[in-house]
């Protein structure tokens, strides 16, 4: 019934991966474990446990794990569940723990919500969000489908799912962009510390949309949980199926 | 940033399209194109806006040059400047704020409409009493 899918970089001692199998068997929810390796890596593990018919597919290791199995198996009626192991706290929100024996027993009671996930063009896969890994202030024009925002920003953040964004629509992706505000000149400088303040709320932006491209001068990392999902320029969309996803009782 | 406000343009940030909202949106950048809400615009000081903007509520604190339709409710404030028609249900201008064109309330044409509207066989004609009735000083009868 459960297929689980170690990342052991993220495990901390071999042993931890005794402790976790240990664990799920005294709960009862012990299936099949696998380990990606040079041969066959997370993408075939999963394929493999789709046709083996196992109707859980469990990933234990954080946001890499989580989202290349999710990007596999959405809109497929099987579920997909997670053990986090050093993953970002957007993810850990998500599924309601961070601590890994709480995971485990929130396999157990089954509790599954459906929800989207976002797309890159180049097949990745993201269950919270990308960021734009931008050093300096950099150009960055955003096309939707009925306009273009372009600015100098030093952060873009496209979310499928994150704490400090409220989600008001579930098929759509939240754009929140700050940008760099400009250097003020002459007297202006001298009393730009009285507006500085006000000036920075006023250099957020938000956008809420299915889809959109994401262009730079030059090419920019896509990060989820800090690994590199694609580089720009990049069309991003929201999944146009659910995933099952096995979450905490309390999310 | 706004909680309640489903789009956010920010200062500095330039947009060019037609930007249509379910939800409010509040503009602090530049906007070439429509803007159109089902609820809610506020544009802030720092915004510039060429093109029209239609909602149900407008506040406006910075510069408009076009058409500014709000079904219920617009607002100039004080730093408020509007080059362009403006058609509004219910208008608030405060003292200070620039407003160049044409100004008509949603409510007036049809009142307009009720004025100019010629009587109809089925409506009923004031009945006038008959001259002669009213010729008390014999201007009109035979002598």
């Amino acid at each position: 019934m459960y297929y689980y899918i170690f990342d052991l970089k993220k495990c901390r001692k071999h042993s931890q991966v005794a402790d976790i199998k240990n664990y799920l068997a005294s709960l009862g929810i012990s299936g099949e474990f696998t380990y990606p390796s040079a041969a066959t890596n997370i993408e075939e593990l999963v394929d493999l446990g789709l046709s083996k018919k196992y109707n859980t597919i469990v990933g234990v290791g954080g946001d890499e794990i989580a989202d290349r199995i999710a990007s596999k198996i959405v809109g497929h009626p099987e579920a997909m569940g997670l053990i986090p192991l050093e993953a970002s706290s957007d993810l850990t929100h998500l599924i309601g723990t961070a601590n890994w024996k709480d995971a485990a027993e929130n396999l157990r009671y089954r509790r599954i919500i459906e929800t989207r996930i976002g797309l890159t063009a180049n097949g990745s896969g993201f269950l919270t969000n990308l960021n734009l890994n931008l050093k300096n202030p950099t150009e960055v024009t955003l096309e939707f489908r009925d306009y273009l925002v372009q600015a100098r920003a030093i952060s873009v953040l496209v979310s499928n799912f994150s704490q400090g964004v409220k989600k008001i629509a579930p098929d759509h992706l939240d754009i929140v962009m700050k940008n760099a505000a400009p250097k003020p000149a002459g007297l202006l400088a001298t009393f730009s510390n009285l507006f500085s303040s006000k000036n920075e709320n006023l250099g957020y932006s938000m956008f809420r949309a299915r889809s959109l491209r994401i262009f730079t001068n030059s090419q920019v990392n896509l990060l989820s949980g800090g690994y590199v999902v694609a580089k720009t320029p990049q069309l991003v969309e929201s999944s146009d199926e659910d995933l099952r996803l096995i979450v905490g009782k309390k999310t | 940033m706004e909680n309640n406000t489903d789009t956010i343009i920010g200062i500095n940030v330039t947009l060019k399209g037609n930007l249509h909202n379910k939800g409010s949106i509040q503009v602090n950048g530049n906007i070439e194109g429509e803007v159109r809400s089902d609820e809610n615009v506020l544009i802030g000081e720092t915004a510039k806006i060429k093109g029209p903007v239609i909602a149900k509520k407008i506040e406006i604190s910075g510069e408009v040059k076009g058409l500014v339709d709000a079904s219920e409710k617009l607002e100039i404030n004080s730093s408020g400047r509007i080059y362009g028609d403006i058609n509004a249900k219910s208008l608030v201008i405060k003292e200070g704020a620039i407003f160049v064109g044409k100004s008509t309330s949603s409510s007036t044409p049809e009142k307009q409409g009720e004025l100019k509207k010629a009587p109809t066989e089925k409506d009923e004609v004031p009945k006038t009493e008959p001259i002669e009735n009213k010729d008390k000083l014999g201007f009109f009868s035979k002598k």
